[in-house]
This record gives C-alpha cells, sequence and structure tokens, in this order.
C-alpha cells in the first residue's frame, strides 16, 4: 500500500513537471535560508561553551558610575591593582587571571645574533597573562608547558603563528623574537621573548583569538601593571580580569562585597563598580564588547529565528497555493478515486505522500545550496563558519523538524482540499473550489507574505539611504586623500621626527603631514579624561576627550578655528585647543570667554591654558553626538602620521612615502591607511546588516513572486471559462488582464497599508541608535510599495496575458 | 449581411488533419432567421464560432456588412463582434460570481456605455424577457429556462443586428424550450437577424430557413416561409 503510495506519488510530481520544481525551487530556497540561519546560530550559541569549566567562569566588568551618559556605562577595562586585590582580598575566589590584550604590536623575528629576519604586525590577538588562564579555559598545548607562562619574558604561541613566523612550529620552540607592544599609551621599549610553548590553534568559536600569549610581568605589564595601586589610572583600556568561583558560589553575593570593597579603596570622587559576568553572557554582550569585536546581541540572534521562520512561511504558503491550483487540474483523479472506493483519509495520505517527496527532495537540496553558499556568508558576515563546527545530531534533528513541520504545513491544507471533493462533482468537473473560504485564506496569505516581503524592502531602503548618510555626510574635517600611517615612538625615534616631517614635504604630492596620536574621528578608540576647569575644585561629572595634536594638525585635517589661535610648535604640552562642544558643555556661550582659562586633566598631570576653540567636527561616528574635546602638542604620545595627498597621482606619493618611512623608522612594519576608508570602517556591522537584509529582502520577494505566479496560475485556470464568455460579450485583452491584476493590486495594498507602519516603526527604532541619522521621508515606503507591485504584477502578467490572448472558442468548447 | 465563400476550416494533430468545413459557400440576408442542421462533426459549430468571429477560417472569404472580414486581426474582429453580434449557448455561459443584473449589463460595460445608460437599457431587456424579479439572483438560483432568458436578454442587451444561437434549447425541458424559441421568433420579427445551430427539427421549424450540412459542406436547403 505504501509503495503504491509512493508510486503514484512520484509519477504525479513527474507529470506535473512544471509545477514541481516551482515547488521544489521555491521550498528549498526557503529551507536553504532556514538552515543558513541556523547554521549561523548554532556558531554564534557555541561560542565558548566547551571550557570544562566555563559554568564558573565570570569576567569582571567595570561599571562606570561617574561618566556622562554618553559614555559606556559597562566597560571590559578593569583598574590594574584590581586583579592583585581579588587575590589577597578575596579568597573565595579559586583563580584570579589578568588579561591584557595589546594591539597593532610589531613581532620581529631574529637570528641569534639579534639581526631582523622578518617583521609582522599583529592587529589582535596578543594577550598577556598568567598560567592560570588554562585552568579557566581550555586551550591544549602541542609543546612546552603552560607553567612557563609564570615566567616573565615567555611567550606561548598558536601553532599557526608559530608556522607564520619560523616555518614549522616544531622549531619554533625555545627561539626568540622581539615584540614592539602597540596597544599601551605611554612608551615602552622592545622586549625580547623565548617562545616557551606552542598552543593548538584556538577554534573559530571561541572570543579568545590569541596569536600569542606572553607572560603576564613581562615589561611594563610587570613594572607599570601590576605594580600598580591608582584604581584611577584611566590608561587601563585592553586590560581585563576574569575568575573561577569554587562550585555552588553565587556571583551576586561577591558582586555585593565587591561593591563595598571598591568604595573602600577607591577615591571619593571615583564611584565605580565591578560585577562578574558569567562566560555564557560574554558573547552577547555588544556594549562591553570583546577581545575579537565577534559580540552579537541575543536581539539580534531573535531577529534571525523570526526571518527565517518567516521565510519559511512564505515558502509553504506557496506550496499550498500552488498545490490548491493544482487541485482543480486533479479534482478529475480525485473523482475516480473516491469511485473506485478510495476514501478520505487515504486520499489525505497520498497527498501527504507528494508533499512529503518534494520536501524530502528540496531538503536534501537545500543542504546542497547550503555547503556551496557557505563561503560567500563567510566573506559576507566575516565569520568562519563551516560544517565542522555544526553539532551534526542537532543539525539532523533540526533537519527532521524542517521536513516533518513544513510537510505537515504545506501538505495538510492542500490534502484536506483535494479529499473533500464531492465526487460526482468532480467527475463532471463541475466543482467550485474558489467558493468563499478557499480563496480567501489564499487571499491572506499572499497579503502575509507581501507584507513581510514589503517590511524587508522598507527596511532594506532605510539602511541603504543611512548607510549612504554615513559615506557621504559632511564630517566637518578633510577625510578624503588624506593617508595615516602608524608608527610607534621612542626616544630614538622622537628625535627624528621634524627629520621626517621635512623629508615627507618634499616628497611631490604631500600637501600637508601631522603628527599626532589620534585621526579627528576614532571608534572608541579615543583617550577619555574628566578635567578641571579654570582651577574648579571638583573634577567635571563628565568625560572629555584628549587627543595630542602637532601644530600642523588644523592645517592638514582642514579644522576651522573659531576663536583664539592655533597650538605653538612644541614637544611639551603647553597649551590646550578645545572644540565648540567642550564651551558648550561648561555652559558658556561665547568661545572667547574660555581663552586663557585653565583646564586641568589627568588628575593634576597636565594643566595648561586654553589658547584657541576649532569648530565642531564629528569626532565620533554618527552614532554618537560630538563629544567635548581638547587637544594639546606632545611628541611621546605621537603614534601616527596624517598625511594630506594631492588627489594626483597617489600610488607614486606613497612609494616615496614608504620609502621614506623603511629609511626613517626601521624595524617597524610599513602600513597606510586612508583616513576615508577607515571612517567607512566603522559602519562594518551596518554595512553587512545592510546586505543581509537586501539578501533577506530578495529572497522574500523572490519567493513571494514565485507563490503569486501559482496564485494567477491558478485564477487562470479557474477562471478560463468565465475569461471565455467575457471575451465573447466583447472584452479586450487589456480588460482581461485588469481582471486579474485589480485583485492583486487590492492585496498588495493591504500589504503595503500594514507593512509600512511596521516597517517604519522598527526602523525607526533602529534609527535611535544614531545620534545623527536619516529622516524616513514619506516617499521612501512607497517606492518599497510600488517596487514591489511592479514586481508582482510582472509576475502575473505571464498568467494574465496567457489568459487574456487565448482564444474563447477553446474555453467555450468543454460542453 | 452575410455571405461566405468557399470558407475551409481544418484540424491538425500531429498525424491526422480534419476538414471541419470544407469549401462552404453560404449567404444570410438581413431580417432572416435560419436554422443548421447535421450531425455531430458536422462542422456546425466551427461555422457558428467563424461567423461569430471567435475563430478564422484558413481559407475563403466572408464578407459581413459588406466588408471582408477574413483577413482581419484579433482585435478589428472583436470590436465587429462586440458591436453587431450576441450569442446564445447550450450551456448559457452566465458569470456564476455575478448576478443576473450583472451579467445583462457585462456587454455595455465592454462596448463603453454609460452607467444611466446601461441601468435604463438592463432594465427595460429584463423587463421584456420578463426576469426583473430575479435581477439580483445568481445564475445558480435559477431554472435552466430562466437562465437561458438572462442569456438571451445578455445576447441582446446591445440591439445586435445579428444574433447566433448554439443548441438554445439543447440544456432545457420542452416548455421551457419553446418559450425561449418564441423569445427567438419575437426578436426576429422585430428585425434582427438569427443563425441558430440545432438537433432538434421542432425548433428549426421556427426558421425560415433550414440549411443542412454533412461532413463540412452545405447539403440541402429547405425554405420554410
Amino acid at each position: 500500500m505504501l509503495r503504491n503510495y509512493f508510486k503514484t506519488a512520484f509519477r504525479t510530481l513527474v507529470r506535473h513537471l512544471n509545477y514541481t520544481i516551482i515547488n521544489v525551487a521555491g521550498l528549498t530556497v526557503g529551507i536553504a535560508v532556514c538552515m543558513m540561519i541556523f547554521v549561523i546560530i548554532q556558531y554564534q550559541t557555541s561560542f565558548d561553551t566547551y571550557h570544562a569549566n566555563r559554568s564558573r567562569v565570570y569576567r569582571v566588568l567595570t561599571e562606570h558610575r561617574s561618566s556622562d551618559a554618553a559614555n559606556i556605562p559597562f566597560s571590559k577595562d578593569v583598574p590594574f591593582p584590581l586583579p592583585n586585590a581579588l587575590k589577597t582580598s578575596f579568597p573565595q575566589i579559586e583563580k584570579v587571571t589578568p588579561i591584557f590584550a595589546s594591539n597593532n604590536d610589531q613581532i620581529l623575528v631574529t637570528d641569534e645574533n639579534g639581526k631582523t629576519l622578518q617583521q609582522f604586525i599583529e592587529p589582535k590577538g596578543v594577550f598577556f597573562t598568567e598560567p592560570s588562564f588554562f585552568e579557566l579555559f581550555d586551550f591544549p598545548l602541542l609543546a612546552g608547558t603552560y607553567t612557563s607562562l609564570q615566567e616573565p619574558n615567555n611567550v606561548l604561541l598558536s601553532k599557526a603563528t608559530a608556522e607564520k613566523y619560523f616555518g614549522d612550529w616544531h622549531l619554533a620552540l625555545n627561539k626568540t623574537i622581539k615584540i614592539q607592544v602597540g596597544g599601551y599609551v605611554f612608551e615602552h621599549g622592545t622586549e625580547v621573548l623565548k617562545v616557551s610553548g606552542i598552543l593548538e590553534n584556538p577554534p573559530a568559536n571561541t572570543d579568545f583569538q590569541f596569536k600569542a600569549l606572553v607572560a603576564y610581568g613581562t615589561g611594563f605589564t610587570g613594572s607599570l601593571m601590576n605594580k600598580s595601586i591608582d584604581w584611577n589610572d584611566r590608561t587601563n583600556q585592553g586590560f581585563s580580569c576574569f575568575v573561577r568561583l569554587p562550585e555552588q558560589t553565587a556571583a551576586s553575593g561577591i558582586n555585593k562585597e565587591l561593591a563595598t570593597y571598591a568604595a573602600k579603596v577607591q577615591s571619593a570622587d571615583n564611584k565605580d563598580v565591578y560585577q562578574l559576568q558569567a562566560l555564557a553572557d560574554v558573547h552577547y554582550d555588544t556594549q562591553a564588547g570583546n577581545f575579537s569585536n565577534t559580540a552579537i546581541s541575543k536581539q539580534l540572534i531573535n531577529v534571525l529565528w523570526v526571518i527565517a521562520a518567516f521565510i519559511l512561511l512564505i515558502a509553504c504558503v506557496n506550496f499550498i497555493n500552488l498545490s490548491t491550483a493544482q487541485a482543480v487540474n486533479r479534482a478529475k483523479e480525485v473523482g475516480v478515486r473516491k469511485v473506485l472506493g478510495s476514501n478520505k483519509s487515504r486520499l489525505q495520505i497520498q497527498f501527504i505522500v507528494e508533499t512529503f517527496l518534494v520536501v524530502l527532495f528540496a531538503v536534501i537540496l537545500a543542504i546542497i545550496l547550503t555547503v556551496l553558499t557557505l563561503p560567500y556568508i563567510n566573506q559576507l558576515l566575516n565569520l568562519s563558519l563551516s560544517l565542522q563546527i555544526v553539532d551534526r545530531v542537532q543539525t539532523l534533528l533540526f533537519l527532521l523538524a524542517i521536513t516533518i513541520s513544513v510537510t505537515v504545513l504545506a501538505g495538510f491544507y492542500a490534502a484536506l482540499v483535494l479529499s473533500r471533493f464531492n465526487p460526482i462533482e468532480a467527475l463532471k468537473s463541475r466543482f467550485k473550489v474558489n467558493s468563499g473560504k478557499g480563496l480567501s485564506l489564499r487571499r491572506g496569505l499572499v497579503v502575509f507574505q507581501f507584507i513581510i516581503a514589503q517590511a524587508l524592502i522598507i527596511g532594506t531602503l532605510v539602511i541603504v539611504k543611512q548607510m549612504n548618510f554615513f559615506m557621504n555626510a559632511p564630517l566637518g574635517f578633510q577625510k578624503e586623500a588624506v593617508v595615516n600611517i602608524p608608527f610607534r615612538v621612542d626616544s630614538l625615534r622622537i628625535s627624528r621626527l621634524d627629520y621626517l616631517r621635512g623629508k615627507l614635504m618634499s616628497i611631490k604630492g604631500v600637501e600637508g603631514v601631522s603628527f599626532s596620536s589620534n585621526t579627528p574621528v576614532e571608534d572608541g578608540a579615543d583617550n577619555w579624561t574628566s578635567f578641571r576647569f579654570n582651577n574648579a575644585t571638583k573634577e567635571s561629572d563628565y568625560k572629555v576627550i584628549t587627543k595630542f595634536t602637532d601644530d600642523q594638525y588644523l592645517s592638514t585635517y582642514h579644522l576651522q578655528l573659531v576663536a583664539g589661535r592655533n597650538l605653538k610648535p612644541s614637544g611639551y604640552t603647553q597649551e590646550f585647543v578645545v572644540n565648540e562642544s567642550f564651551v558648550r558643555s561648561l555652559g558658556i556661550k561665547n568661545p572667547e570667554d574660555v581663552l586663557r582659562k585653565k583646564v586641568s586633566i589627568w588628575n593634576g598631570l597636565i594643566n595648561c591654558e586654553v589658547v584657541g576653540v576649532v569648530k565642531d567636527f564629528n569626532n565620533r561616528s554618527f552614532r554618537d553626538q560630538v563629544a567635548p574635546l581638547v587637544m594639546t602638542t606632545n611628541n611621546t604620545m605621537y603614534n601616527q602620521a596624517g598625511i594630506q595627498l594631492t588627489a594626483t597621482n597617489i600610488p607614486a606619493t606613497l612609494a616615496a612615502v614608504k620609502a621614506l618611512f623603511s629609511e626613517t623608522i626601521p624595524d617597524f612594519v610599513f602600513e597606510y591607511k586612508f583616513l576615508d576608508e577607515k571612517v567607512d570602517g566603522f559602519y562594518r556591522s551596518e554595512m553587512q546588516l545592510a546586505q543581509l537584509y537586501q539578501l533577506f529582502a530578495i529572497i522574500a520577494i523572490f519567493l513571494s513572486c514565485l507563490g503569486l505566479y501559482g496564485l494567477a496560475s491558478f485564477m487562470a485556470a479557474q477562471r478560463v471559462k468565465e475569461v471565455g464568455i467575457r471575451k465573447v460579450l466583447g472584452a479586450s485583452t487589456g480588460n482581461i488582464i485588469y481582471l486579474f491584476t485589480k485583485e492583486f493590486i487590492l492585496l498588495i495594498g493591504i500589504a503595503f497599508a500594514i507593512a509600512t507602519p511596521l516597517a517604519w516603526y522598527y526602523m525607526h527604532q533602529w534609527l535611535q541608535d544614531y545620534a545623527y541619522r536619516i529622516e524616513i521621508v514619506w516617499w521612501l515606503p512607497l517606492i518599497g510599495g510600488i517596487g514591489a507591485l511592479v514586481i508582482a504584477l510582472l509576475t502575473i502578467s505571464f498568467q494574465a496575458v496567457k489568459a487574456a490572448v487565448a482564444k474563447p472558442v477553446k474555453s467555450l468548447r468543454t460542453e | 449581411m452575410i455571405k461566405i465563400t468557399d470558407l475551409e476550416k481544418f484540424y491538425r494533430t500531429e498525424e491526422v488533419e480534419t476538414i471541419a468545413l470544407n469549401k462552404l459557400s453560404m449567404e444570410v440576408k438581413e431580417g432572416e432567421f435560419v436554422a443548421v442542421m447535421g450531425p455531430s462533426g458536422c462542422g456546425k459549430s466551427t461555422l457558428l464560432n467563424i461567423l461569430g468571429m471567435l475563430d478564422d477560417a484558413d481559407a475563403g472569404s466572408f464578407v459581413f456588412n459588406g466588408i471582408e472580414v477574413s483577413k482581419f486581426n484579433e482585435r478589428k474582429r472583436a470590436d465587429i463582434r462586440k458591436h453587431n453580434i450576441g450569442f446564445v449557448f447550450q450551456s448559457f455561459n452566465l458569470i456564476d460570481e455575478l448576478t443576473v443584473y450583472e451579467n445583462v449589463e457585462l456587454p455595455l460595460i465592454y462596448t463603453g456605455v454609460k452607467a444611466s445608460e446601461r441601468k435604463e437599457k438592463v432594465e427595460k431587456v429584463l423587463d421584456k424577457m420578463q426576469i426583473m424579479h430575479r435581477r439580483n439572483h445568481y445564475p445558480q438560483q435559477l431554472s435552466g429556462g430562466q437562465q437561458q432568458r438572462v442569456a438571451v436578454a445578455r445576447a441582446v442587451v446591445n440591439n445586435p443586428k445579428l444574433i447566433l444561437a448554439d443548441e438554445p434549447t439543447g440544456n432545457l425541458d420542452s416548455s421551457n424550450g419553446n418559450e425561449v424559441m418564441e423569445l427567438l421568433t419575437d426578436l426576429n420579427e422585430q428585425g434582427t437577424t438569427i443563425i441558430m445551430v440545432t438537433h432538434s427539427e421542432h425548433d428549426a421549424r421556427f426558421s425560415h430557413r433550414i440549411i443542412r450540412m454533412l461532413d463540412g459542406q452545405t447539403v440541402t436547403e429547405n425554405i420554410l416561409v
């Protein structure tokens, strides 16, 4: 019996090949999208879940109580004294592990005589930590020992890094490398490190994407960080602390003690408190972030789930629409089968089996499609998804669930409709499928599809428009044809800065050169400080950005003075230039009024007069308002050159600049980045979101149109005779096409009316994240609606025209 | 009014070519009532379709009101059709989704008659066909005879010069059938030309002239009046 079901089902599918292809194609795309999202989510939720002690590991977060609302209230950076304080004053904590994540480190691979063989720059992935790191996290060792990290100037390399530096990781052990750390604001020298072990490469699903683990205590981590007793030191960027608690110990109790303890050890004006955050929450904390910038919000994961569900539903709706369309053609078969003794439930089983075969086929194709498109998704989302990561059992269960639920969702209604045909009417082909309910369900489904499709289109339009705004809105400074070249100062190099500037200026195509600690705009890489204005007794309760810049900064980046004068050339810190926001934050209206007033920053370490005020420029990404800013000279703080180029023959100029840098600052990897590209990079996550939305919008509209095509063909089949009669009575081709399209125009209109406020609301919410944002103008949703309508009408018109030009004789000859 | 000469029509399938009309010639004068009879497959319906400009012939000439229409394209033929010809079918061919009133109104919409004028015309013809009281019913709610009266009303609402009837009584009992035949006779007496395909000798006797067909050709003509 079952074999008979499968045999008939297979033959039916082959006979109606067109419908089968459309059905399989729609379901394949829908299921593939679902699977892709499943893989992404499985990947995202697997981060750092493989550590044996994961449930007992916590990260210490700083809650900034003294900062203004514009600053991040939670940070992963902790004060330098915290790890030692936890070790000594909190015996109930089993393990305390400080981690300092540096960035843009220069690595020199040398021969036995210390001669440089190779240079590398490691933007990320160098961590300074203690052996206890491995009692919190599981990272297998290939050679050497974990405990070697106890000794300063030892380093454990990952296998890939060892291979990069030495060719073969077996050769790396006991070799030495030199490191010039880039991720700390103060000057420090070169450290010589001995490779004391090789670690297996970290898996893709950990936030600790290390290349090298250096012993905490090496260089300034030992001389400065580990010895620090200054809880107010704000140079702690990248300094984190993880702890391991005993079993059955709640974090909440320790949090309470930590608050009391912080109040005790910190100065009165420092209200910051510290909290333990479970390791399981780290990957989802987009506010505090993590070491590899891979944090993803739970909200985004939920949005992905919802999109997956919607796309799958759209695909199921298509199946229902197409199957019921087919039902018209199959009514006779149902009649014959019923006359020959089949009953309702047997027919239902038969149709379900057909659906099952289609779904099964679609699932197989979807798996192939997923595997084939995974590299593109990786590229698009900057992920490293692979089927190795995928939990096979979970995936199989997921596919099984998809197969069953789609079969039920898609097949059940069609089976119900088909099996219900009255055999006598069906045989006389006088059945009516479209009386009332049936078609209105289909109408509802079409409206539903187009709500989703149009909402996604409108969302995409809004994101794209905001992206254009990011790229093109004026920032208040020159970003075109400006390159930034990082370098690291030491006393030797400082002495060469003036020489370097003179030589750079003599290169043809160089218009201006400025040395500074930061470019005009940074995305989170600024130095913030609280300050005292005009010898006030109390520190400000908000922070300002500090940029160390030379006197050429204003001219190179085309910044405008609104009061006072520019900084005088100096290697030391003598005076301040502030921005308009700084003036305004003090409640002062006239910029002239801040001139010659004293500003003291860094706990009184720097105390100088304001000599000038610059016009506000966007010193943060468009997510945030312009922040108050102080700028001052100090050549020990400069770490990059900003070079304004003439627009012509940039490659030749850059080649000359590179030659000059290699000569003047040897042992340093020459890198450059165009400022406009750097600014564009601030919005990478938005760019990804835009591309993701585009992709989903295209898939949703494609699937919806596939469904429309099905419904149009259903209508055409249903109304062949009516069209014939109308034509005999004088209807023109245009009349008939209108007859077919007016209903869909209405349905899409209804969908538009529902989708627009929904999309407007959500996109309005999304835009609230940006201090600088576009308005959702009225014609933006309209473009989305009209776009969807045009695509839909093109889809329907094929069937409509076919029906309209058919000769009426044929359709009326049925008697 | 109608003059066809050496009209030919073939139906081709992959292997067989069937001749539906074989050099058929005939003439119908304005005001005539002609019945076309013959066995199944003799080409009656094909002839009627060509006369109604729903189908085109493969060869021969078809002059309608002094105009040669056999080479006209679909659009031109549709234009002549909607202004000059009304159809009555054996199975009524009413649109189930439309009411009696709306069914009858349809040809007027397609010929671009104004709404106020339409109302007047539809009511007049419904009245004449004595189905005014059924104007808001749907076709399924009517008896066969009533449905055919609606179909006739729809065929004549535009005041066509020619009515083509394809076995108009085929789905009706004899009393309903007679009613419909009397309706057609009345219309003919008021000046409408009627060409009717029928199997029924009884119905054929309502006409002026009977054309008998076999294998795509006319075999005999009986002039009754």
